[in-house]
């Protein structure tokens, strides 16, 4: 028996949703709304005492943390393998996956926090949102979601943001002008991992991340578009972030 | 042959130095010290992910032609690489553990132990030297990242309040694994992995640094398991790598805290 537990197909939760899919792994999936709070609620603290997303339950198992959440999958289930054999790419899926995960998708999340997810929830009653925040387990989620919801990011963290997503965006063109894939040769946990926070980039950094600039991101993004367990992933999508990918469908 | 940069067996340097160790891996010991910023410099081993310079300040494992960086994955390189040193459970559950701790202590324990360490050790070694030098080698480093973090030990920016939060936050990732060592013998499972030379290479420094935090009384399971990993004859080993006499003390600025506050 397994559950899945998570909210949109991108970032965190849609790292599990591609690796199941492309394992061809079947599970019966729990939608929850990150807009309404649904991963504080006490039926999900029972799943995940952190209420974070995504939360994979694997029999009696409980595991929550995304990344070694993939290698897992790979490990636990027939399919085609998404790690490569050989020990040295598979260091460089995890140096990638640690650096899309601890220094890209933090920037590209405060900047997409600010302009997206704080401004969906911000209309609301302000006791409304307090009693939000109270109900959040971790202290570093509840910073997060208070600086969300009353916009309280700084200039100058935003420009840090800004300048590190463009950092890291000149890193992943030069990395992919140099490999294929993330990891090398062969498709594998890290594309999947860059393409949750990257699939988004020629929308939110149109002037770094485009097909003059960074050619080799954008066809990258599209190779990864094109897999038909990215299509089936993204159709479990029900906001309008399932429009933005369609950004990457090849003209003409 | 394997070759490993390495400074003083503490932190990041102590854990491939464990690793090695107890997978019995012959290598050649290269040392270095990172106040040199040696590691900066183009005959130092380097590849693709290590010229972003966002992790200069750690061990570097030199295998053939590959050049390996980051600590934890260091260590999953060596465990992949010699697979009978079984440090690494054999159930893919266990394996999760052990990766979840990593990619937890680098994110919650590590920052905060670094920084308690910069503090009260970094930033008296570095009064030591010539202050002018210092200084202008550290503004040519690149990027910002990197110029930050070591402008911020000889800065003073390590005042009192900072510290005060940085030694609460650190509660939590102790909590969290004097809990997990309440149901497990080791964080993975029922045996010594990875997960357990990383995180006694991160918790080793806290009875000097936050004897608040981690001690006897506050934490008997965290000091019954770094004693416990303490007598081991591969960190015995490793430790005899130290050319001062208090390896404890050695500490480079690590990765940062998180940015959201």
């Amino acid at each position: 028996m397994l559950t899945l537990y998570h909210w949109e197909p991108n970032a965190n939760s849609g790292k599990p949703m591609l690796a199941l899919a492309e394992k061809g792994v079947p599970y019966e999936s729990h939608y929850l709304d990150l807009l309404n709070f649904d991963q504080h609620k006490p039926d999900y603290l029972r799943i995940n005492p952190d209420g974070t997303i995504p939360a994979l339950v694997h029999g009696d198992r409980v595991l929550v943390e995304s990344t070694p959440m993939m290698e897992y999958i790979d490990e636990a289930f027939e399919g085609p393998p998404l790690r490569p054999a050989d020990p040295k790419a598979r260091w460089r899926m995890r140096w990638w996956m640690r650096f899309f995960d601890a220094y890209f998708a933090p920037s590209l999340s405060m900047i997409g926090w600010s302009v997206f997810v704080g401004p969906a929830v911000r209309h609301r009653d302000r006791r409304e949102l307090e009693g939000a925040i109270e109900r959040i387990p971790l202290e570093s989620r509840r910073i997060a979601w208070r600086k969300a919801m009353f916009n309280e990011f700084s200039a100058e963290e935003l420009t840090e943001s800004r300048r590190r997503a463009a950092f890291g965006t000149d890193a992943l063109e030069k990395h992919l002008s140099e490999h294929e894939w993330i990891a090398g040769e062969s498709y594998s946990l890290g594309d999947i991992n860059g393409f949750n926070l990257g699939y988004a980039l020629p929308l939110s950094q149109p002037d770094r991340c485009n097909d003059q600039r960074t050619p080799h991101i954008m066809e990258w993004l599209r190779r990864i578009y094109e897999r038909p367990a990215t299509k089936a992933t993204w159709a479990k999508g029900r906001t309008q972030m399932v429009e933005r990918v369609k950004l990457l469908e090849r003209k003409g | 042959m394997l070759e490993l940069y390495h400074s003083e067996p503490n932190l990041y340097f102590l854990k491939p130095l464990v690793a090695l160790e107890e997978a019995r891996v012959p290598f050649t010991s290269r040392y270095f010290d990172p106040a040199s910023f040696e590691q900066y410099s183009p005959r130092f081993p380097q590849n693709t992910e290590s010229l972003l310079n966002l992790e200069r300040e750690g061990p570097v494992l030199v295998d053939g032609g590959t050049v390996l960086t980051s600590s934890f994955f260091i260590l999953e390189y060596i465990v992949e690489a010699n697979p009978a040193a079984n440090l690494l459970p054999a159930d893919p559950l266990g394996r999760y553990r052990a990766r979840a701790w990593g990619q937890f202590n680098a994110l919650q324990l590590a920052p905060g132990v670094c920084a308690l360490g910069c503090a009260r050790y970094l930033a008296a070694a570095l009064k030591a030297l010539d202050q002018a030098q210092l200084r202008a080698r550290i503004e040519r480093l690149e990027p910002k990242e990197r110029r930050a973090a070591w402008a911020a030990v000889i800065d003073g920016s390590y005042d009192e309040p900072l510290l005060a939060k940085i030694r609460e936050r650190l509660g939590v990732p102790v909590k969290r694994i004097e809990s997990a060592l309440a149901e497990r013998r080791w964080l993975a499972g029922e045996t010594y992995s990875i997960a357990d030379i990383d995180a006694f290479a991160l918790l080793a420094p806290l009875p000097d640094l936050a004897p608040e935090l981690v001690s006897e009384r506050v934490t008997p399971r965290i000091t019954e398991f770094l004693r416990a990993v303490r007598a081991r004859p591969a960190v015995e080993k490793a430790l005899a790598h130290a050319r001062t006499p208090n390896p404890q003390r050695a500490f480079v600025p690590g990765a940062e805290p998180s940015r959201w506050g």
